[in-house]
């Protein structure tokens, strides 16, 4: 069994495992970290953004004036945001049987995968997670395509050149990978290729392995997955989450007993408990609006903010904000909070008993009834004519490169009185706020990641025992920065296997039992014999057939039936084809009492002795050796036949036949 | 007027008690007529003399063994209780009830004694009997005290304290008599009371019964301490340490030393045992020896010693901790202690200039134990919630500066936020990391410390760890709140605040208008409460008194937004805290300033509107608060001319404005439906009549002399003599229509008829002392002066309705019965008067109003006739009659809910 880690990502997992014939992948996440070194992508004409001076290295030898602008003394791409993809030659992926999906997230690379490498297989996911997954890949795509951008700036890339930008260009890795992003007629294909599973169904893949998926409780219809032969389990653990947040808790026990656990989709802020930045986001949130400022949230169309709306419903009135407009700006929003009220079996039990009720699930279809909540498809349109300040806007993307949020930046960034708060923890936000430098705007980083921190998965751990736990490189030791916390890592024994990007490992089992079964006539046959209270034991004889990966015994076929014929049936006469097995042998010769027979036939002169295995023993009279073992009885004597064969029967009297 | 009727009674109930125990109205019956009894003792009484009754009952219930063993405790209860007195001990050992009732045997051979209440009705009952020398001998020479060491490991927990206690009363009440006799050393009288009730009678019997006692206690302490099997030696010798700390505690000097001289070797051992179990009452031991003698014992030094040295680090932390709250200031424990309890600090921080146990093992030790979550956190408690302690030391006995244990405790605090940039042990950190329990003791000692000498150097990083806490998002709601208590401590203690207002400025200000912004509402209550505690933070830092400081001005709006909360608790505490902001402003008389305005209408608005009472009681404080302020900073009047004027002299000043609202608070705050609102009102209404009465003779404030206790008739005299004084009395006129005016006689009326019981006490209270300073006495007891003419004839309006409708119902009652003779025409104009809204004589309706016995039902307790001895024997008829009525199935109980 291998795993083969095609992103070094550990909240953006895709891995490869080759399992009993199968290479099934795991997630297919797409690293947008990489967007952060380009500029933001306008929606507007922004003259500052126009204006900003070409690099020029320090002695003037690298120009590329078109490629690379300077802000705030860092330096920017300034061309289509590109981003950073899988691995795709550690091995060929036009072999990957099916790719399993954990959630709307880690989905993001699938059109990359699905349309460019051959892939002939199918991809399974939850509704929800399709439909969401479908919207924010709509929306990323709608982000790009709005603003295109005439030039793809490629001279960068050079070795050369790249060696002698600063950092953090210099570092990037794999630029020459980074791709542009899909097409709407991509999206379509690589979707297309999604088959619907709900939770706990099971899905033979060509009879080898079963899979399916459990809710893991992080988001709307997020799986984990459990990957199992009958005598084999391997469980993937992708972003879950204990807290109670909308979705479906998280399924714990199907995970127990797992050979392997593949652990990835940790929580990315292990010291920001969600419930304090939850509160820390609506402090900061009232203390601006009270002052007459305006909050930009950047955050993604689908997933925390349907949490923070939910905070928000509850605190508007304590906060005495009634008054104040929410605006949720994304070409997808419409849909986004539609969906989530539709999915009701996947949501958690206290939501869906609203389903049965005159009552939406979520309390922001009431936000939007009574006005307080307004969503718009973009800037444009509508919103620029019912526009009022101050007022709470939520729009994407939080990288803050596109999508209407660089309007608001470039709209908001120089007053003081005005507040962003980032919610997602995906981006480092002083990098996501480099290009808009100098800013006068407030700066709120409240992240809010409810995955599971080191403290829950080392008691989930514990509870489900897995023989193995495979996880990324990041989790086995404490963060760069805080060395001295070995409270955030992951400390088991055994300890885990940590991966890379580009690692291939050889999961530590291996497998030692294949079920087989037996056609009923045949079983009907058998003369089971019972050894031990409870323990039969029959021997078979059989032809085992295997195919589709299931091994069946079925009778021997019986030699067809003779023809009268007069040569033939002299052959019959000859010792049958298929002999009648010899019974088999089980227990041990008790050596007492053994000896206590052979003196009752008159063999008295016996010498006993003991070896590692057992007893020899000497029949002095007779010079005859009998060798008592645990597995295998000798009797040596020469040329006694009849002695031999009458020691053999006192032998056979003390085993069992079967 | 019960007495007699109790008498009569208890005979029918001891033959209810006798004949059917079971049927008792609650299981507590029997110990309320026990305290009765035990009253009626202790009033020295004799209880056989008035209730004759009891020797019949016990004497019946004793022989008979098959009454309930609940009744025949009880019995054994009462008659050491009888026997307590050498009277009544003669009585029942002359009607030979003594010995059959304290027969140990005679209960076991009933099969009674298994029953643990019949154990300890026994224990209790020779506990109360051994008061004096005739009961000492009976004890002895019935050899109690063998069963009574028995019973000390008792398995049940209350029987085994009892005969413990029982057991130490025998040694210690009769300890005087053998000092004098046996030993032949100077008699000491102890500290004990009741060792100064004992007649002191030494007679050579006692002595010898005494020593007797004596030897075999001892005997069974030497032998017993250390003995025994594994799992029962825990028990016995825990209960035998419990027993050495309770007499060692309170003998005196000769008894002390005896006992010490028996047990030192065995308690050694127990100490170098080491089983942790015994440490706390090992360590009782210790303190209570060392507390009884003003000189210290060899063998307890040295046990005391052995204490701080043992090997398990919890043991020597503890034991350090107890040492150091006995107050003991020996000053070589106490530096070992001191080391010992530093010693968690200095391991996680460390913080090596705390001079923490420098050994080896010791420290090695302890590291292991702070290597595990749940004895770090209890360890580290320990040591904080200690460290006070410390800090109250003499410096010559503290290992380090206090300002190293200042610096030691925001290391711990950074480390418990994921900080630490102090060199600590590593593996400890993430036991204490977010720990909320190790935050709060740590900001409770770094609140204590503020007030230490020589630690103001640390102020600028106190204030910066603090804020960290405030704005720390995973803060808890009790972690904040002790974070601005800390806070409020330090500022106000120090007094150059210079070096940390930019801090205060910047990072304060900014964390305080965030939380008061937070979604809990216990983090907005404890900002709102700090915003007003700040304001009241000594004046000497006026520098930093800007707009952006926010202890100033500045935090009004903030409090202002407060007062619409949609919490209660918030709304009030804004209210709190605009009262002390504003407090400055009120005592400086400045001009009344629009916002002030403001403030005084939403409050109004408050005290009319919220449906929370928590604001609407606030609201009342806020005024109360502004009143007295102003009352104190108003020169006090010399005659009453000024106090009667004050209120409109100062019109433009902020004063006018509480003046004018007063009387809407008054009419507002009496109309309340919580109790407590209007118990604040007529708070509020006592500070109006103190301000319009304080000029006359004879007003005397109502705190210092308790209407309730002053005899009604009292100031009498005094009053007459006041109220002949010319000026005054037509004073007494203004003061009265102004008190009228302002609303204070109505709040008082309407208070007086209220159905919640403290309301009705403290109008009657207010209204007594209100008739007594200002109404003349009826005019045909006295000549009638113009003036008091003037003063009879201010009058006020009752309302048709609620409670001026209740005042004229007392006022009809108390016409009708006078009026009997009187003429019809009389009649009929007070039938007039009551329909309409005509003017009634204040003075008048005062003095008919039956005040004085109003205020005797309103001062007893509401309980106060459901928790009388009458009331209870009553019960304890009617429980049985019932019982005996309804020939109730077996196992049926008749459940009485007595609260």
């Amino acid at each position: 069994m291998k795993l083969y880690c095609l992103s070094g990502h550990p909240t953006l997992p895709c891995n490869v495992l080759k399992f009993k014939s199968t290479t099934i992948m795991l997630d297919c996440g797409l690293d947008t970290t990489s967007v952060l070194n380009f500029l933001p992508l306008p929606l507007v004409h922004s003259p500052r953004l126009s204006k900003l001076p070409s690099w020029v290295s320090k002695d003037g030898a690298v120009n590329l004036e078109k490629e690379l602008k300077e802000c705030a003394g860092r330096v920017f791409v300034d061309s289509q945001p590109e981003f950073c993809l899988p691995e795709k030659e550690l091995l060929d992926l036009s072999t990957i049987d099916v790719i399993l999906i954990s959630n709307y997230h880690c989905m993001m690379a699938l059109p990359y995968i699905t349309e460019h490498t051959g892939f002939t297989g199918t991809v399974y996911a939850t509704e929800p997670t399709l439909q969401i997954g479908r919207l924010l890949m709509e929306e990323l795509v709608n982000f790009m395509e709005r603003v295109p951008k005439a030039q793809a700036a490629t001279c960068w890339k050079n070795k050369e050149i790249q060696r002698m930008l600063p950092g953090p260009l210099k570092d990037a890795v794999d630029v020459w990978t980074w791709k542009r992003s899909y097409s709407m007629q991509e999206v379509n294909s690589a979707l297309s290729k999604v088959q619907l599973v709900g939770y706990s169904q099971k899905v033979e893949l060509f009879g080898a392995v079963q899979v399916s998926p459990l809710s893991s409780g992080y988001s709307l219809g997020s799986s984990n997955w459990i990957i199992q032969s009958h005598h084999e389990k391997v469980s993937y653990v992708s972003g879950s989450s204990l807290l109670t947040t909308h979705p479906q808790p998280m399924d714990q026990s199907s995970l127990k007993n797992s050979d392997v656990l593949i652990l990835t989709g940790l929580t990315q802020m292990p010291t920001a408990n969600p419930d304090g930045m939850l509160a820390e986001f609506c402090s900061n949130l009232a203390m601006t609006i009270r002052a007459g400022g305006n909050v930009l949230v950047p955050c993604y169309s689908s997933g925390v903010i349907y949490d923070l709306l939910e905070c928000l419903y509850q605190f508007i009135d304590n906060a005495s904000l009634g008054t104040t407009p929410f605006y949720f700006i994304s070409p997808v929003a419409n849909s986004s909070l539609e969906f989530s009220q539709i999915f009701a079996e996947w949501l958690c039990h206290n939501k869906q008993s609203k389903v049965y009720l005159p009552e939406p699930p979520f309390p922001h279809a009431e936000l939007i009834q009574t006005n307080k909540l307004k969503h718009y498809p973009s800037i444009h349109g509508d919103f620029s004519s019912d526009f009022r300040q101050p007022c709470v806007v939520f729009t994407g993307h939080p990288s803050l490169r596109f999508g209407d949020v660089v309007h608001f930046m470039e709209l908001w960034g120089k007053s003081s009185l005005n507040t962003i708060i980032f919610t997602e923890p995906d981006f480092s936000y002083l990098d996501a706020l480099a290009p808009y430098q100098p800013l006068a705007m407030k700066c709120v980083y409240c992240p809010i990641d409810t995955r599971l921190n080191f403290h829950q998965v080392s008691k989930l751990l514990k509870e489900v025992q897995p023989l193995h736990v495979v996880c990324p490189e990041q989790y086995t030791q404490p963060p760069l920065s805080q060395s001295h916390r070995s409270d955030l890592m992951l400390e088991l024994q055994p300890p885990p296997m940590p991966y890379r990007r580009c690692s291939v490992l050889n999961l530590p089992f291996r497998r030692r039992y294949e079920r087989i079964y037996i056609l009923p006539e045949l079983a009907n046959s058998l003369v089971p014999s019972e050894i031990k209270p409870g323990i039969s034991v029959a021997t078979v004889s059989a032809v085992l057939h295997s195919k589709d990966n299931k091994h069946t015994l079925q009778s021997v076929p019986k030699p067809p039936p003779a023809p009268p014929s007069k040569k033939r049936k002299r052959v019959m006469e000859e010792p049958p084809v298929v002999q009648a097995p010899k019974p088999l042998l089980s227990g041990a010769v008790p050596l007492e009492a053994f000896l206590a027979t052979l003196k009752k036939h008159g063999i008295t002169e016996v010498k006993v002795e003991e070896t590692a295995d057992g007893h020899i023993l000497h029949l002095q009279a007779e010079d005859t050796l009998i060798q008592l073992e645990e597995d295998g009885t000798h009797i040596v004597c020469d040329n006694n036949e009849p002695l031999r064969t009458s020691l053999r029967d006192l032998v056979l009297r003390f085993l069992q036949k079967l | 007027m019960d007495r007699g009727e109790c008498v009569s009674l208890l005979p029918r109930v001891c033959e209810v008690l006798r004949d059917s125990g079971r049927s008792l109205p609650d299981d507590t019956s029997l110990e309320k007529l026990l305290d009765w009894f035990s009253g009626l003792t202790e009033a020295g009484g004799s209880l056989l003399e008035a209730h004759p009754c009891l020797l019949e009952f016990i004497s019946t219930v004793v022989n008979k063994t098959s009454s309930d063993p609940d009744v025949i405790s009880f019995a054994l209860k009462l008659s050491g209780l009888i026997a307590a007195t050498e009277d009544g001990f003669e009585t029942l050992q002359e009607r030979s009830v003594l010995d059959l009732t304290f027969n140990q045997r005679h209960w076991q051979e009933a099969g009674l004694w298994e029953d643990p209440c019949i154990r300890i009705g026994w224990i209790q009952g020779v506990r109360s009997m051994l008061q004096h020398s005739k009961a000492l001998g009976f004890f002895v020479q019935a050899d109690f005290i063998v069963p009574l060491l028995q019973l000390q490991t008792d398995s049940s927990l209350f029987v085994a304290a009892a005969a413990n206690q029982t057991l130490a009363h025998v040694l210690l009440f009769f300890q005087p008599a053998l000092s004098a006799g046996c030993n032949g050393t100077v008699k000491s009288q102890g500290s004990d009371t009741r060792t100064r009730e004992h007649p002191g009678v030494t007679t050579a019997e006692t002595d010898h019964d005494y020593s007797a006692v004596l030897v075999a206690i001892s005997e069974y302490l030497k032998g017993s301490l250390v003995r025994g099997e594994e799992n029962t030696r825990l028990h016995q010798s825990r209960q035998i340490l419990k027993l050495l700390a309770l007499l060692l505690a309170r003998a005196a000097p000769p008894l002390r030393d005896k006992l010490l001289r028996t047990v030192a070797d065995p308690l050694e051992e127990l100490v170098t045992a080491g089983c942790s179990r015994l440490m706390p009452p090992l360590m009782d031991i210790v303190l209570a020896a060392n507390s009884s003698s003003s000189v210290p014992d060899q063998r307890v030094t040295r046990l005391l010693s052995s204490m701080l040295n043992t090997n398990k680090p919890a043991d020597r932390l503890r034991a350090a901790a107890a040492f150091l709250h006995s107050g003991h200031r020996d000053t070589v424990h106490t530096v070992r202690a001191v080391r010992i309890l530093l010693l968690p600090l200095d391991i996680i921080t460390g913080q090596t200039q705390l001079g923490a146990d420098t050994s080896e093992e010791h420290r090695f030790s302890m590291v292991e134990q702070l290597k595990s979550k749940t004895t770090c956190v209890s360890m580290v408690c320990v040591c904080l919630t200690n460290t006070p302690q410390i800090t109250l030391m003499p410096p010559d006995l503290l290992p380090c500066p206090l300002v190293v244990i200042v610096s030691a405790v925001l290391s711990l605090l950074r480390i418990c936020c994921g900080d630490s940039s102090s060199g600590g042990c590593a593996e400890v950190f993430r036991n204490v990391i977010g720990s909320g329990k190790v935050q709060k003791c740590a900001l409770e000692v770094l609140a204590c410390l503020s007030s230490s000498p020589g630690v103001k150097d640390e102020l600028t990083e106190v204030v910066t760890v603090l804020i960290q806490y405030l704005n720390d998002p995973d803060s808890d709601p009790t972690v904040i709140h002790k974070s601005y208590q800390a806070l409020v401590k330090w500022m106000s203690v120090c007094e150059d605040l210079s070096s940390v207002t930019d801090l205060l400025r910047r990072d304060l200000s900014e964390v305080v208008r965030k939380r008061v912004c937070d979604m809990r509402w216990e983090v907005r209550d404890s900002t709102v409460e700090f915003l007003g505690k700040l304001a009241a933070v000594p004046k000497s830092v006026e520098e930093t008194r800007d707009g952006t400081w926010p202890g100033s001005c500045s935090s009004a709006p903030l409090l202002r937004e407060a007062l619409q909360d949609p919490e209660s608790y918030v709304r009030a505490s804004a209210v709190a805290a605009l009262a002390q902001t504003l407090a400055r402003g009120w005592q400086q008389g400045a001009a009344l300033t629009q916002e002030q305005t403001d403030i005084v209408s939403r409050l109004l608005e408050i005290l009319s509107q919220d449906t929370e009472g928590f604001a609407r009681r606030a609201v009342l404080q806020y005024f109360i608060a502004w009143f007295s302020s102003r009352a104190s900073h108003t020169s006090p009047p010399s005659s009453s001319t000024t106090s009667s004027s004050s209120s409109s002299s100062s019109s433009s000043s902020s004063s006018s404005l509480l003046v004018n609202s007063v009387s809407s608070i008054l009419s507002l705050g009496s109309a309340d439906l919580d109790w407590e609102v209007k118990v604040h009102t007529l708070e509020l209404a006592e500070l109006l009549l103190d301000e319009a009465l304080s000029g006359h003779r004879g007003y005397r404030k109502g705190p210092e002399t308790p209407p309730a206790l002053l005899h009604p008739y009292a100031v009498v005299p005094d009053r007459t003599s006041t109220l002949r004084m010319q000026g005054a009395e037509s004073d007494s006129a203004g003061a009265l229509s102004d008190l009228v005016e302002r609303g204070v006689v109505s709040a008082l009326l309407s208070g007086l008829v209220d159905c919640d019981r403290p309301v009705g006490l403290k109008a009657c209270q207010l209204l007594i002392t209100l008739r007594d300073t200002i109404c003349p006495p009826p005019l045909e007891t006295l000549d009638a002066t113009p003036a008091t003419a003037t003063v009879a004839r201010v009058s006020c309006e009752l309302p048709a309705c609620g409670w001026g409708r209740e005042i004229r119902k007392i006022l009809g009652a108390n016409k009708c019965d006078k009026a009997k003779e009187a003429d019809v025409a009389g009649e009929t104009r007070e039938e007039g008067k009551g329909e309409g809204n005509d003017g009634v004589s204040v003075c008048e309706m005062l003095r008919s109003l039956g005040l004085d016995a109003r205020l005797d039902v309103l001062s007893q307790s509401s309980d106060h006739v459901h928790n009388s001895p009458l009331s209870l024997l009553q019960d304890i008829l009617t429980a049985s009659a019932a019982h005996t009525r309804q020939d109730m199935q077996p196992g049926q109980e008749v459940i009485v809910d007595c609260y």
